[in-house]
């Protein structure tokens, strides 16, 4: 049974991802066009025109992700609403299965939306930085009347360059790369399953106005919003701590020893919020479900 | 026959009489009296429906044929434990928040048997949806239970039940075949194969998109869905409410065509006259409680009147 909610939650998720990957799509791609249009040549007309075009394609960039994001958590919030709120939900809740399956189910697919759209980000950057970089190697070596070969060459050099940075990640973080990897993802893992249950949980606390449900689940988002940017201001607190001990004393402390602990305690706040949202959630769900 | 007293399905109830005053915001016109009799009016003026001889209404009558089927065989030691009622509803109540002290299901005590079509019947507001949600496990009581088949509402009870509301609930963006799919893929009863049937009868596209359809069609497809399993219980919340006369017709017919006499049908409407002639019982009820619960021929022959005129007279404004 769990196997064909996910097969439907997904069926419902399907086209309106679609067209959030569409549109990450054709912002890459405007931004890509943007970029190749920049000319690092130093004279008054290009230099002027380049700058121009980088920041058209820095901002046309951020806010293409900012959207799309935007886009996403809202599919979530809308389907979450719909299926289990308005009229759909005497379909959802008359199924045999139990709420809290439902309720699982739904978390578990829109944190794959989220992870879904987070992949499809790291792509899309790559792609622009992978263009970006050939861009750029290419003209200066154009400029300079190199060939072909000098233009690899450049690009191999730069790519050593990174990589000698890359080995020098553990000494200038305190961490390996392998590790500090493992410790993003896993860290975002967590982070978007909290951020999904919460919008959720803020959804289902909005029916508690039941006369204008969905104001009530956008107030209730601000709220938790609010106590989170709170909890965040006490999670920085550590942070700030050895910042000042830093230099004060001089002691040696690396960025990742000096950031985790601010972003595990965020990340602690953010994981009792989920938990509690969860329970108010699955609470609404069975004792005050009130369709109308 | 016997004395209805301790019997759950008879408005003759201790616990509702005693508990009438509690809705002093909203008067019920009718209440119990001490000798449990008769009921009359709550401002102590004459009740046009106290016993008489004769002429009583049924609900206002101690025995009633009702009582036939309610009777449990008497049981002796050794016997295997009795199956649990198809449904039973336990003292029930619902007050929703901010209602004050209004209850929508005043303590409702009632037994379904199995094999019967029921028309659960009432005005507007009188709290025939939110007693068909509790059923369903869509509303939690206030206090009381719901047990069907000795449990209460939950994934097993719903595997069991076949529930129309009185909404259009089907996802928009789905083709009727895809619904069709979504119905298969959940409901072990469901019949497939019935469902497409009953959906040429009809001449209903199975690749249209339920948002293409008209709001007619797409409670005959709904119905078609729900009347598709074979389940225990079928619970129509006001399935002919929105729809044609010709339509009506239909939707009848597709109930009693479907009807598996193993089951049972509570079927929810003010529309009595269409559908009088496919009951075999009502219930009537009146501001969240329970009036009636007795067979359509025993209105036809104790009052030698229909369902609905009987009905008008009930409900008189």
């Amino acid at each position: 049974m769990l196997g064909k909610l996910f097969k439907y939650e997904w069926k419902g998720f399907r086209f309106p991802m679609l067209i959030m990957l569409i549109v990450l799509a054709g912002t890459t791609v405007l931004t890509c066009s943007v970029i190749i249009t920049i000319n690092p040549r130093y004279d008054e007309t290009f230099t002027w025109y380049s700058v121009m075009a980088l920041m058209l394609s820095v901002f046309l960039y951020y806010f293409g992700i900012i959207g799309c994001s935007l886009g996403v958590l809202l599919i979530i919030a809308i389907r979450f609403y719909k299926t289990c709120y308005t009229d759909q939900g005497y379909l959802t809740h008359t199924l045999p299965v139990s709420t809290q399956k439902i309720l699982n189910v739904k978390i578990i697919s829109s944190a794959a939306a989220v992870l879904l759209l987070i992949l499809a980000v790291a792509g899309s950057l790559f792609i622009i930085a992978h263009v970006g970089i050939n861009h750029i190697l290419t003209i200066l070596i154009a400029e300079s009347h190199g060939t072909l070969e000098d233009i690899a060459e450049a690009r191999r050099v730069f790519f050593n360059e990174m990589s000698t940075v890359l080995t020098e990640f553990e000494d200038e973080l305190g961490i390996s790369l392998g590790m500090y990897l493992v410790y993003m993802v896993v860290y975002f893992l967590i982070a978007v399953i909290a951020n999904v249950v919460t919008i959720l949980g803020c959804v289902s606390l909005g029916q508690l106005y039941t006369k204008h449900r969905i104001i009530g689940a956008i107030i209730a988002y601000f709220v938790v919003q609010f106590i989170l940017k709170m909890l965040g201001y006490f999670a920085s607190m550590p942070m700030y701590a050895k910042l000042m001990r830093v230099d004060s004393y001089y002691e040696e402390y690396t960025a990742f020893g000096i950031a985790s602990p601010t972003m595990n305690l965020a990340l602690l706040f953010s994981v009792i919020m989920a938990v509690v949202m969860y329970f108010i959630n699955l609470h609404m769900m069975t004792k005050k479900l009130n369709l109308e | 026959m016997n004395n209805n007293n301790d019997n759950p399905m008879t408005p003759q109830q201790d616990n509702s009489a005693s508990a009438y005053p509690q809705q002093n915001s909203n008067p019920v016109p009718f209440t119990q009296q001490d000798n449990g009799s008769a009921y009359t009016q709550q401002n102590g003026s004459p009740s046009p429906y106290t016993q008489q001889e004769n002429s009583a209404p049924l609900y206002a009558q101690k025995e009633s044929s009702i009582g036939a089927y309610v009777q449990q065989p008497q049981m002796y030691a050794g016997d295997p434990a009795p199956a649990a009622p198809l449904l039973q509803l336990n003292d029930l109540c619902k007050r929703y928040p901010g209602m004050g002290s209004y209850m929508s299901v005043f303590h409702m005590n009632l037994i379904i048997p199995r094999g019967r079509i029921i028309g659960l019947l009432g005005p507007n507001g009188c709290g025939k949806s939110t007693l068909i949600k509790m059923i369903n496990g869509l509303l939690t009581p206030t206090s009381g239970n719901v047990l069907i088949n000795g449990l209460n509402p939950c994934a097993a009870t719903k595997k069991i039940i076949s529930y129309l509301p009185e909404r259009t609930y089907l996802d928009n963006s789905m083709k009727v075949s895809q619904m069709v799919g979504y119905f298969a893929d959940f409901y072990e009863d469901f019949s497939t194969e019935k469902a497409f049937q009953m959906l040429s009868a009809l001449g209903i596209n199975t690749e249209a998109r339920l948002k293409t359809l008209s709001k007619g069609t797409k409670e005959k497809v709904q119905l078609i869905l729900v009347m598709s399993r074979h389940a225990d219980l079928y619970i129509l919340d006001e399935p002919i409410a929105g729809v044609d006369p010709a339509a009506r017709d239909y939707i009848l017919r597709t109930i009693i065509t479907n009807y598996n006499p193993g089951s049972t049908i509570l079927l929810s409407t003010h529309l009595i006259s269409d559908i009088e002639n496919i009951l075999d019982d009502v219930i009537f009820m009146k501001n969240g409680s329970l009036m009636l619960y007795t067979s359509v021929d025993s209105i036809r022959s104790q009052m030698g009147k229909s369902v609905d005129t009987y009905f008008r007279e009930v409900y008189a404004c």
